[in-house]
This record gives structure tokens, C-alpha cells and sequence, in this order.
């Protein structure tokens, strides 16, 4: 069954809204494109000094001010990225619809740093037990889904997937089946990731050689600078969606997900990827030669040194599509990386048409194993507000 | 559309490892319950808990190496390792590209994160250990299970708070319903941890020494770990290699609350079970008996048996809690009230409510199965799972293929 994007969110180091994400995308075309200076978010020693982090979030000019203090920063970006995906989409929240429209987000360890703060209270407060009552909602993973319920008034399925650099992709599988068995009429499918200290310094301590070997023998995903982005999208049934007239932004026409045991150091990873894309072209019926463009998570697109690069090698051959590779311009952004990677395509389609119905690949994969990938025909959106 | 069926069970639990001790202490009626010895309590005015005290991961696990993953993928991993003996399936003869993983869970690495945090605090950030943070990932408790049982296909990790075992069996189902794989794992894994005893306690929901689901004087939950996982396949799968089937599963119900982070809903409860039974083709007088969510919050049984009594009626089935000898195992604890209610179906026998002594004045005409388990006839049985974030979550198995 196909899904249809038609609606979408994207926040990151350049600001909220698309126009902030093209015009970073555009800088970095014009080799402009540059890290923020983060050392003014944290007491906290950081890494490095800069991040692709947003580090002009103000969550009450944004949000406001109501039932905005006890939040972490994660949810805060969900909930930004949420609402206007709803505004975006036009989706009518009522009580008609509220109980079908549902919520997906991806996400790594939920918010680590409020984990570990929580901890880190516990254990240095005269009391063990004196730590904040309305912050310990933000310490389970499910909460920025469970927030964005509250804060929208979504009554329908709310689930949050965990998936690394792979979350994404795993989100968009996890959506299709839910709007395949009818459980929902709408979903907000997205995924987050924050910048805090504490993800910088996993980012950066977890780093092997920048990017994984094809040999796949001391590789990590975790390659560049920690990144911060949110990137949510409303998904529907393809055909429901052109039958009420909606405006599409993408069609959605397979995913497929697999795991390569061993992950990186058992050196089944590119195969297992390799094999994933096909799954996914033959799930959408797509020949490799009808694929316009690879939407890739690594920075590199050297089979030697990118598992990536290696199995579309392997099923492209030399025959290879078009490169997008949106890492080195929003960072390492760990769960978000699959929602920038389609945030980056629909980017690519915005106000284009002679790009219209062109078809795309998106690729990911993790260090333990996860390999996944999507098929997906993207379209301009016509009257733009990039003309 | 196939049908689907639990083949194999996996618990590993404070009141018994595999199916045989856990049934054992089912039946029993035997409290997990027990001091903390995973942190440091000094301070606590409450220090029990429902650790998994003689848990041995390498007795069990075979493929995976115990020092290279963390205590809540252990538990899955070994879960998942029972599970699979349990079922006899060998999964090189299934296909590991037919075999999808689906594991839920509450708070991940959760011990592993507090180690890190204390090495944050002992010699700041850059001296956190690599190999730890390796280990934190969420999706690790789904990849640790495939990884040991040698699966090629999905692995997924659900973390919709205590609610998540049963968004995992739902998915499973789903999967295998629609022909996507012939088998999948499906349960769930947490840790107990300080923060999460710490946050239980300053909600003031966290019991002293004994959880009381459903009694007039509870005063809520204590804090539990463990793993558990069922192996589903195809009933065809299942039929063509002659496993023996524990139960069917016959559909299952999502819905959110929307209102509130922590605070149970009765009337979306009730919602979400009409949702599951409406999915399952089952009519509330076909259910036999509910496995509840039943943490032992005063919030929590008062809204589910509210709910109960919204959708069910004035003669609802007997309702149970096994929380009551496992402590609130979060994203696990669906998955042992699958397990639980598997065993209900096959063994023919009512789980028990411990530790109940007097009856709440708001929920009279109510069986909860005080203190001794009961022999009984159960064809349906309802399987609650209510979450954080209001993630409410219920799965209908049956008996009789």
C-alpha cells in the first residue's frame, strides 16, 4: 500500500521552517554552510566548539510560556516540529477525527540527558528521593509523543520507536502497517534529536574512523559533528489522500528493514543493506534504473569507506543516481538523520516540477546491524513559497 | 489475512526463569518481591523492589557475549533465547530473513546510562567509557535478540513506556497476519534503576514492601525488572512443523489519552477496549478473564476497573494482577501478562491477586482473584497495558485452536 507525505515539518541548526532548512541546504551548495558556535548552551564542557545545533531555540517566544518549564529539549523540538506539520498539512483536529490521527516518532535512548540529570540528582541531592516530580515524564522515551498527544489533542495511536540512525526508516515501516490496518486515518511520523552535552560527548567518544570501511571491520556511524534537527511528516493512505484532494508532497511506496547480525564488526553490513535496497525497489516495483536519486545517511560516498556507498555499488554498479547527502550540512543527528534525509529530498522537489514523479532511495543503517530503506516519488509543490 | 498463535514463552523473572518456574510461582501465588541490591538505597525510606537477584545471562544466552550489552538487553536476549527452546524452533530452518524481532521497552539502557552518569560525576564527560555508551542505544534491546537468535529479519524496539510489550505483541501479530514473516519474537525488557525508584517515589506511587493491586488500602507500585518474550508464528507455520500452540492471538487495541503525562483515563481505557475487541471479533461476554495493567496505584485500579465496569458491565470476568507478586516491571510487563495469560488459557487456571485483604468500597461485585490462584476454564482472555504518556495498549489472546 502507498503512503502519501502531504504535509511537513523541519527545524535544525539553521532555525524552524523550511525556508530555514532550503536556505542552509542553498549556503551549503555555495560551500557557505557553517556550524554554529554551541559553547553558550552548556556550563557543561562540550567536545567541540561547534555543533550543527539550533542554538537560538526560545521555548516561550515559540511555545510560550504555559507548561513549557518542566520540558526537555527534545519534546520542546517535537512539539515545534508537530504543530506545524499540523499547520503545514491543514489537518483538521476535532473531536471527529482526533482518535484517527495518530503520532510515530523516532528517537535513540528518548532524552539521554534528562536520564542522566535525573540520575545525577538522585545521587548528589541530601535526599535520594528529592528530585523534581514534573520532570520525570521527560526521562521515559515515550515522552515527546505523549506530550505532542497532549499539546494537539491527537487521541489516536502515539508510539515512539527507537532506532538510532536508523530510527526513521523504522518509523515509516512502523506507520505504514499502522495505516495499512486501518488503526489510524493519520499520522504525525517523524523523529528528534537534541543537542545536549551529553549526546555531543557520545557523538564524539563513540566516533571510530569517521566513517565505517566497507570491510565493515572498525567503522561507526557516528561520523562529523553532533547535529540537532526534528523533521515531522503527515502520512495517509495514498489513495484516500488523492481522493480528498490533497496536496502531495511525497508518495511513500515501500520500506524495508532487515538486520545483518554481527553488525559492523561481523562484516554482513553492506551485504544486508545491499539486499534491503532491493527489497525495497522490488516491494515498489521500481527497476534501479528508474531511481533518480540516493538520499544517503554517510558523508561519504566512497564505497571504500561508506557501508552506504558500498551496497548502492553493489546494486547500482556504476550506473549511479544522483548524491544527496544532507550529514555534512545538518550534522550527526543520530535518530533525525532518515526525516532530514526526506526533509533534504522534499527540499530537492520544492517549486521544481520539471523534478516531479522522480523517484528516490533512501538508505540507512546502524552499527549494531540495522540496515533499512525507502522508495520514494517526490513532487513540487505547486504556488510555493519558493516560486 | 493468516491466523497467529504463540508457539513458545520466555520469562526470566524475579518469580522464576522459564516457563516452568513461572508458572510454579504463579499458581504459588510467590512474591518477587525483595531489598535492592543493583544501587545503593541509603536515604530511600522504601528499598524493596522485584530484582532479578540470580540472573546468569551466559547459563542462557549462547551467541550473545554478556559483557558487551547491557542488563535490559540481556533480559530480552535471554527472554528471546527461552522463548525459542520453549517453541523448538530452530530459526536457520525457518529462514532468518523470515524471522522479525519486536521488543518494547520503558527506559533502555537505563543502568547503563546510570553508570555513565557516575562516571560523568566522578571525572566528567570525556571520561565516559566508550564501550558503555556503545551499549546505551534503545534499539539495542531489539538488535541484542535478533542478534542472538540469529534473525536477518526486522528488529524493532517499541518504547511506548509500560504499555510497550503489548505494542510489540500487536505488531508481531500484525507481521505475521499480513504474511510479512513466519515467525517473530516479540516482549519486552527493563532494568530496575535509582532514578526510576527515586521518581516513583517523589510521585508518591512507589509501595514500601508489598504491591496490593485492587485492596482499599494500596499505595502503589514498586519498581521491578525482567525480560520476557513469546515466540508467534503463522498457526499455519505452526501447524506445518506440529508446534504446540499456546494460545491465539486475536487482535489487539491502540489509543492515546492525549490529557495527561501520568494520570490514568478511565473513559479512553474503556475506549481502547472496545478498540481491541472490535479488532479481535471478540463481545466483552466472551472474555473469561482480565489480566490487568493493575499496578497498584490508587489512580490507576480505580480507572481500570472503571473502565472495566463502563465496558463490561454489572458482571465483569474475573480481573487479576500479577503485578501483585512481580512488581510493575514496565516494559516488560505486558509482555508477563501474555505470558500469563498463555499459561491461563493452557494450564486451565486463574493467576492470583496477592497481598489483598480488604476490598476498595468503590469496586464491590469485583473478583480479583484474592491471594490463592483457581482452577478455571478460559477461553479469551483481555491483557491490559497502560503507559506513561497515556500509551494504552490491550492484547486479546484465546484459547481452543
Amino acid at each position: 500500500m502507498s503512503l502519501a507525505i502531504t504535509g511537513w515539518s523541519v527545524l535544525c541548526s539553521a532555525g524552524i521552517g523550511v525556508d530555514a532548512f532550503t536556505g542552509l541546504l542553498d549556503a551549503h551548495g555555495d560551500g557557505a554552510s557553517r556550524a554554529p558556535d554551541v559553547r553558550g548552551l552548556y556550563e557543561d564542557a562540550l567536545p567541540a566548539a561547534t555543533a550543527h545545533a539550533f542554538v537560538d531555540l526560545n521555548v516561550r517566544a515559540t511555545l510560550g510560556r504555559k507548561n513549557t518549564t518542566s520540558l526537555d529539549r527534545r519534546t520542546v523540538l517535537a512539539l515545534i516540529a508537530c504543530r506545524d506539520a499540523l499547520g503545514d498539512g491543514g489537518v483538521r483536529v476535532d473531536d471527529e477525527t482526533r482518535h484517527r490521527i495518530g503520532v510515530t516518532l523516532g528517537t535513540t535512548w528518548g532524552s539521554l540527558k534528562a536520564m542522566s540529570d535525573y540520575t545525577k540528582e538522585s545521587l548528589l541531592e541530601d535526599r535520594p528521593y528529592l528530585v523534581e516530580p514534573a520532570r520525570f515524564p521527560n526521562t521515559v522515551m515515550n515522552c515527546a509523543a505523549g506530550q505532542a498527544a497532549i499539546w494537539f489533542g491527537l487521541k489516536g495511536v502515539n508510539a515512539t520507536i527507537a532506532g538510532g540512525h536508523l530510527a526513521f526508516l523504522n518509523v515509516i515501516d512502523y506507520t505504514a502497517n499502522l495505516l495499512r490496518c486501518g488503526y489510524a486515518d493519520t499520522i504525525l511520523a517523524g523523529a528528534v534529536e537534541e543537542f545536549t552535552p551529553h549526546n555531543a560527548w557520545a557523538n564524539d567518544l563513540t566516533r571510530g574512523n569517521g566513517t565505517a570501511g566497507a570491510s565493515g571491520s572498525n567503522g561507526s556511524n557516528g561520523s562529523g559533528l553532533a547535529g540537532e534537527a526534528a523533521a515531522v511528516f503527515v502520512i495517509e493512505r495514498a489513495d484516500e489522500a488523492r481522493a480528498a484532494g490533497r496536496r502531495i508532497d511525497a508518495d511513500v511506496l515501500s520500506v524495508a528493514t532487515g538486520f545483518a547480525p554481527g553488525g559492523a564488526a561481523g562484516g554482513r553490513l553492506r551485504t544486508s543493506l545491499a539486499g534491503c535496497l532491493r527489497r525495497a525497489l522490488a516491494r515498489a516495483g521500481v527497476a534501479p534504473e528508474a531511481i533518480s536519486v540516493i538520499v544517503s545517511s554517510d558523508a561519504s560516498g566512497d564505497a571504500r569507506e561508506s557501508v552506504e556507498a558500498g551496497a548502492v555499488a553493489d546494486v547500482f554498479g556504476n550506473a549511479a543516481p544522483v548524491r544527496l547527502a544532507p550529514r555534512a550540512i545538518v550534522g550527526d543527528c543520530q535518530a533525525a538523520m532518515g526525516a532530514m534525509q526526506v526533509a533534504s529530498l522534499l527540499a530537492w522537489h520544492r517549486g521544481r516540477p520539471a523534478r516531479d514523479g522522480a523517484v528516490s532511495l533512501i538508505t540507512g543503517w546502524t552499527d549494531d546491524g540495522g540496515v533499512g530503506a525507502a522508495v520514494v516519488k517526490g513532487w513540487n509543490r505547486a504556488g510555493s513559497d519558493r516560486g | 489475512m493468516h491466523r497467529v498463535v504463540i508457539t513458545g514463552v520466555g520469562p526470566v523473572s524475579s518469580i522464576g526463569i522459564g516457563v516452568s518456574a513461572f508458572a510454579r510461582s504463579l499458581r504459588a501465588g510467590r512474591s518477587g518481591i525483595s531489598p535492592i541490591a543493583s544501587f545503593d538505597t541509603t536515604g530511600f525510606p522504601h528499598v524493596c523492589a522485584g530484582e532479578v537477584h540470580d540472573f546468569h545471562p551466559e547459563q542462557i544466552l549462547r551467541r550473545l557475549d554478556a559483557r558487551r550489552w547491557g542488563r535490559s538487553t540481556l533480559f530480552a536476549a535471554a527472554a528471546a533465547r527461552l522463548a525459542v527452546d520453549d517453541a523448538r524452533l530452530d530459526v536457520d530452518a525457518v529462514g532468518a530473513d523470515r524471522v522479525g524481532v519486536v521488543i518494547g521497552t520503558t527506559c533502555g539502557e537505563s543502568q547503563v546510562i546510570e553508570a555513565l552518569t557516575k562516571q560523568i560525576l566522578r571525572d566528567g564527560f570525556a571520561a565516559e567509557s566508550p564501550d558503555l555508551l556503545r551499549q546505551s542505544p534503545g534499539n539495542r534491546l531489539a538488535y541484542g535478540v535478533s542478534e542472538e537468535i540469529g534473525a536477518a529479519g526486522e528488529s524493532l524496539t517499541i518504547s511506548t513506556a509500560c504499555a510497550a510489550s503489548n505494542y510489540a505483541l500487536g505488531y508481531a501479530y500484525d507481521r505475521l497476519a499480513h504474511g510479512d514473516f513466519d515467525v517473530m519474537i516479540a516482549g519486552g525488557a527493563d532494568s530496575v534503576c535509582q532514578w526510576v525508584h527515586a521518581g516513583f517515589y517523589r510521585l508518591g506511587t512507589l509501595a514500601k514492601d508489598s504491591c496490593a493491586p485492587f485492596d482499599r488500602d494500596r499505595a502503589g507500585i514498586l519498581t521491578a525488572e525482567g525480560g520476557a518474550a513469546l515466540a508467534i508464528e503463522t498457526l499455519d507455520h505452526a501447524r506445518a512443523r506440529g508446534a504446540r500452540i499456546y494460545a491465539e492471538i486475536l487482535g489487539y487495541g491502540l489509543n492515546c489519552d492525549a490529557d495527561h503525562m501520568v494520570a490514568p483515563n478511565a473513559s479512553n481505557i474503556a475506549a481502547c477496549m472496545r478498540v481491541a475487541h472490535r479488532n479481535a471479533g471478540v463481545r466483552p461476554s466472551d472474555v473469561d478473564y482480565i489480566c490487568a495493567h493493575g499496578t497498584g496505584t490508587p489512580a490507576n485500579d480505580s480507572a481500570e476497573l472503571r473502565a472495566i465496569r463502563e465496558v463490561f458491565g454489572d458482571q465483569p470476568p474475573p480481573v487479576s494482577s500479577i503485578k501483585s507478586m512481580l512488581g510493575h516491571t514496565m516494559g516488560a510487563a505486558s509482555g508477563f501478562g501474555a505470558i500469563a495469560s498463555a499459561l491461563a488459557i493452557t494450564e486451565g487456571f486463574l493467576p492470583p491477586t496477592v497481598n489483598w485483604r480488604a476490598p476498595d468500597p468503590d469496586m464491590t461485585g469485583i473478583d480479583v482473584v484474592p491471594t490463592h490462584a483457581r482452577d478455571a476454564r478460559i477461553r479469551v482472555v483481555q491483557n491490559d497495558g497502560f503507559a506513561f504518556g497515556g500509551n494504552n495498549a490491550i492484547v486479546v489472546l484465546a484459547g481452543g485452536v
